[in-house]
């Protein structure tokens, strides 16, 4: 991502004489049409029409310097070109349909932040000041505030701060022995859901952070010595068990109890969810802890562990297809669940990226559609706030801010209130180790609605960390009503599958061969420390000698 | 010679040029405008295209080309008159049916 795009002699030449004088007559053009998109007016009455020929077909330039417009359809109909041969100094236009700059001496399209910047800006001013008739209040300027304000809105795109330590990616043990804290759980009967969310949570680094470095200290713990029963007591528990180094495997009981408790409507045998279950014990840390910490609404800046790990923001973007304006929202969230992208791809069997065959979807291609801007139904008309009507509206989502530990959750379990059934879909989705989630973040969505532009960012990006490794992954086979979970740990860059009690050695190709439920990613930090090789020693930020006993380990 | 005021005007050059009488393409294109049509249009396109890969399959393309001549060699220009006739005849015919009909009912609609 460039934000540095030297601009041509002619751009340059142009900006020395003109400045911005051009860019800013040039904000008397900008109509925000429909879905958002910027684009440019020149007269309400007539079509846009070549100087030279009078055509209206291709693509139509306007000379910014003397407001000409000429076409460009092919090699042998390039009237732009024309322009700048007959008028000579005439060499920076703007794209009429894609409100860009374009240079006809260069035959390229040109990038200006000051001219990114008034087209812009008139677009989302000029929405809340209407293309309707009647006075605008001043109200509806400060909803739009926040729009305006871009610069400061990547600034605040600041890197999730972690809760302890930092993933460690130093660590290099033989392979005889199993790393520090891999250890079986018992299935206590169809609890193989708890066991699976379990085995990733006590890899989730900040998670195993906060724990092991003893945050939670369950001696002065305030639920506990009430007598009140604590989840959070119940998992340092679990930690202090599974990174004892004993090997044998072990059964939450304690939990499973204090979880049932804590949560009566789904305490049974039966075989769960284990997104639900996963979602619901993050609740239950955050109620014992936030409580006692702060009282911040917004979870993003809650303390606790579970939302200083997962949690994340999400932006909904709901246009209006009518006059282009855009309400936004922000919600929290800790997982994001994605829909399978089903959709056929024709042009697959030439494709060697996204996938390699027709029929086999990837991760990647599911959050493309999560981002993907959604036409919503003619029965779901919101109302508009510009035009003071219902109007059908297209909705797009995005990432404000990335959380620290990101779950994806996969949509297979298909409820169909028309048919009354519920059916899992068991289509294979293949999903990188690494991700890059650049294009998802709001910046990125963001911007490409403007269409081609560049920024002079204020904020120093390279703060932002976009890129995720996977750490754990959950796996579900069988049938919906009694299938089995399972987890794939990856750990110092060997998979270990946790099957309940049983715990084994794996390879690449048996992980990325498997029925992804629940992916696990962290955030990969920018300075990337190749590995030192530290032994078998466990690291946290706080040093913590309570219970380190490894053994069996080199 | 004596000049006659009852001479008929001298026809401008304008009128010579057949662009003054609208065409029917023209005249059905100045309605899909006017009325918002030709957006709506293009929006449903883009969005067609989108699914069925065509975006994807136009951008590989670009992205290929520009990598054998370089990035900073290569000019939109370039690009365009590259996929133009490539992206013209990618274009699935259920997408086509699916605009032509569009384009059928609305001319019917606008009494055309």
């Amino acid at each position: 991502m460039s934000t540095t795009l030297n601009p041509c002699k002619h751009l340059s030449d142009y900006k020395l004489r003109y400045g911005v004088k051009g860019f800013n007559l040039s904000q008397k053009w900008v109509k925000s049409g429909p879905y958002g998109k910027t684009q440019m007016e020149v007269s309400k009455s007539e079509i846009p029409r070549c100087s030279f020929c009078s055509g209206y077909e291709g693509r139509l330039y306007i000379c910014l310097i003397c407001s000409s417009m000429s076409c460009s359809l092919s090699f042998e109909s390039n009237h732009a070109l024309l322009h700048t041969q007959t008028q000579i100094g005439h060499e920076i236009a703007v794209d009429l349909q894609r409100s860009e700059l374009y240079c006809f001496a260069c035959a390229d399209q040109v990038y200006d932040p000051d001219f990114d910047r008034a087209v812009m800006c008139e677009q989302i001013l000029g929405l809340g000041n209407g293309n309707l008739d009647g006075i605008r209040s001043n109200g509806k300027r400060k909803r739009l505030s926040f729009e305006v304000g871009f610069n400061s809105d990547f600034k605040n795109l600041k890197r999730v701060s972690g809760g302890g330590g930092e993933w460690d990616h130093g660590r290099r043990i033989s392979k005889s022995c199993f790393p520090v804290g891999l250890r079986g759980l018992n299935n206590l009967g169809n609890t193989c859901f708890m066991n699976s969310v379990l085995q990733a949570l006590l890899h989730a680094p900040p998670f195993r952070n906060h724990f092991l470095s003893g945050r939670h200290n369950r001696d002065s713990c305030r639920k506990t010595s009430a007598g009140r029963l604590c989840l959070s007591c119940d998992i340092d528990i679990i930690f202090s068990a599974v990174f004892s180094g004993d090997r044998a495997p072990y059964s939450p009981a304690q939990f499973l109890y204090s979880w049932w408790r804590l949560s009566e409507n789904l305490a049974c045998y039966e075989q769960q969810d284990a997104h639900e279950f996963f979602m619901s014990v993050l609740d239950r840390i955050h109620e014992k802890e936030g409580k006692t910490r702060n009282t911040n609404k917004d979870n993003g800046d809650c303390h606790c562990v579970a939302h200083r790990a997962f949690s994340g923001l999400l932006r909904s973007d709901v246009t209006c297809t009518t006059c282009g304006f855009t309400s936004t929202t922000y919600d929290p969230c800790v997982d994001i669940s994605l829909d399978f992208n089903t959709t056929v791809d024709q042009f697959a069997a030439n494709k060697a990226q996204k996938s390699t065959e027709t029929g086999v979807s990837t991760l990647t291609s599911c959050l493309d559609l999560f981002t993907r801007p959604e036409k919503l139904g003619s029965d779901q008309k919101l109302y508009c706030q510009n035009c003071q009507e219902r109007h059908e509206s297209v909705k797009q989502m995005s990432i404000r801010r990335l959380p620290l530990v990101l779950c994806l959750h996969v949509k297979r379990f298909e409820h169909s209130l028309a048919r009354k059934a519920s059916r899992k879909i068991d289509r294979h989705l293949q999903f990188p180790f690494s991700l890059d989630m650049t294009p998802y973040v709001s910046s990125s969505i963001v911007r490409k609605r403007f269409g081609n532009r560049i920024f002079a960012f204020e904020g120093d990006e390279s703060e932002i960390s976009t890129n995720f490794e996977v750490f754990a992954v959950i796996t579900h086979s069988g049938m919906l009503e009694s299938g089995h979970y399972m987890t794939y740990l990856r750990l110092n860059e060997q998979w270990y599958k946790c099957d309940d009690a049983w715990i084994t050695e794996v390879d690449d190709e048996v992980v990325r061969a498997s029925q992804i439920y629940l992916v696990f990613y962290v955030q990969k930090p920018n300075s990337h420390k190749t590995g030192e090789d530290v032994g078998c020693h466990l690291r946290s930020s706080v040093s913590s000698d309570s219970f380190v006993s490894i053994a069996g380990c080199c | 010679m004596r000049a006659s005021i009852k001479r008929p005007p001298t026809p401008d050059a304008e009128d010579e040029d057949q662009d003054r009488e609208p065409t029917l393409p023209e005249i059905i294109n100045i309605k899909l405008i006017e009325s918002g049509e030709k957006e709506r249009l293009k929006e449903l396109l883009r969005e067609r295209l989108i699914e069925c890969g065509w975006k994807d399959e136009m951008k590989s393309l670009c992205r290929s080309f520009t990598r054998k001549k370089g990035r900073s060699n290569v000019t939109v220009d370039d690009l365009v008159h590259l996929i133009t006739p490539k992206g013209r005849a990618a274009v699935p015919d259920s997408v086509k049916a699916e605009l032509l009909q569009r384009i059928r009912s609305f001319l019917q609609s606008a009494a055309l």
